[in-house]
């Protein structure tokens, strides 16, 4: 639904371009056109390392760490588990609801949907290029951070 | 070759890594490739149409609009402001970072570019009812209200540790910054453009002559 709504502004703002000026329109499909392939080509990598991930670890490994006796301990495989997977919105929300009726901790199933999306191991060089070494690694680590804190206070509150 | 391999350390290493899994269990290769479809489809629905819109603003939104939206001093319209630019997005983190990384060009301050990518990734309009069908009202609820608060904690704190000069330079601005170097940044605006950047902009796309900075021009008449 996003998507639409997303493509629906692009083609937009792309025919309101055209409209006004022809050469500002080319310029800026020049700066898609290399923005684009730059960044598919290392997501590809990424998605693809991150796929076979995935394919190697169980998913009742995660089940198992991610409910285990000390909650402590589930939130930090949680939010670790989130830090290292990619995983599509769609996918994440009815498996995390899964994991959950399986015996995942709540609170580790907030840190896991937190980090999943804010902190990323995985997107860490395409995050790097744009941004710099200093910007990436602090983002994340007080993202990381966040992603805990968040989840140790819903333990609290619910 | 060897450079090409080094360029795309990524792709290679994936690349290798996939090879040792065809030859050790090509079940699980199986496995990462199915996966792999749906992350794909993903992008290549997503990515285009981000990459357009994120060179459309850079070729047509001004910089003071953003620097006056998003910039140092644009206090908390510039913090709300990022995190609804980022509740209204679409696609994953990744797809953030060339929207986020051309309003910075422009001129948004690093602690606002942090709230956009944070918001980017977890305040989600569409996302938040699909959570909510999934893990409860109350489940949700209390994530984004704890969540929020935090992401501007988070880019007050960043704002805090990074500075510009750590963050690299695109490549359409490096041309920039290299004619802007050569000036001598009094943005007296003699030239006719607003301060040295403007000018220098202009220098690059053509419009303008490195001859039409007065400071420039009366110097190099004295020696």
């Amino acid at each position: 639904m996003t998507t639409v709504i997303l493509i629906v502004i692009a083609v937009c703002f792309f025919l309101w371009s055209l409209f006004k000026s022809r050469k500002k329109t080319k310029e800026s499909l020049k700066i898609a056109k290399g923005l684009f392939i730059s960044t598919a080509i290392q997501i590809i990598g990424v998605l693809a390392l991150v796929s076979l991930f995935l394919a190697i670890i169980p998913p009742e490994m995660i089940k198992k760490v991610m409910g285990g006796a000390n909650e402590a301990v589930s939130v930090l495989w949680g939010s670790l588990i989130g830090t290292v997977t990619i995983i599509p919105a769609f996918i994440a929300f009815p498996l995390s609801k899964q994991l959950m009726e399986a015996g995942a901790a709540l609170t580790a199933i907030a840190a896991f949907l937190t980090t999943l999306t804010m902190v990323g191991f995985a997107t860490f060089p395409i995050e790097k290029a744009y941004f710099g070494t200093k910007f990436t690694i602090y983002r994340n680590l007080f993202s990381f951070f966040a992603a805990i804190t968040v989840a140790l206070f819903m333990g609290v509150i619910l | 070759m060897i450079n090409i391999l080094k360029k795309h350390k990524l792709i290679t290493v994936a690349a290798l890594a996939y090879l040792v899994t065809l030859i050790c269990s090509p079940q699980t290769f199986m496995n990462a490739i199915r996966q792999n479809g749906s992350f794909l489809l993903e992008m290549l629905e997503i990515l285009p149409p981000i990459m357009v819109i994120s060179s459309l603003i850079s070729v047509w939104v001004p910089n003071d609009v953003i620097i006056k939206g998003f910039g140092n001093t644009s206090g908390v319209k510039g913090k709300l402001l990022s995190i609804l630019i980022g509740a209204f997005s679409a696609g994953p983190i990744y797809a953030g970072f060339p929207v986020a990384k051309t309003l910075y060009d422009k001129g948004a301050s690093v602690g606002n570019v942090v709230i956009i990518l944070s918001a980017w990734a977890v305040v989600k309009v569409p996302m938040y009812l699909v959570e909510t069908s999934f893990l409860g009202a109350s489940f949700a609820n209390t994530r984004y209200l704890l969540t929020i608060p935090l992401i501007i904690v988070l880019g007050y704190v960043m704002q805090r540790m990074v500075k510009r000069e750590d963050i690299p330079i695109s490549q359409l601005d490096r041309e920039i910054s290299e004619i802007y170097d050569k000036l001598p940044q009094r943005h007296c605006g003699a030239c006719g453009y607003t301060d040295c950047h403007e000018f220098a902009k202009a220098v690059k796309n053509g419009e303008a002559q490195m001859d039409d900075c007065k400071i420039l021009s009366s110097s190099s008449k004295k020696n």
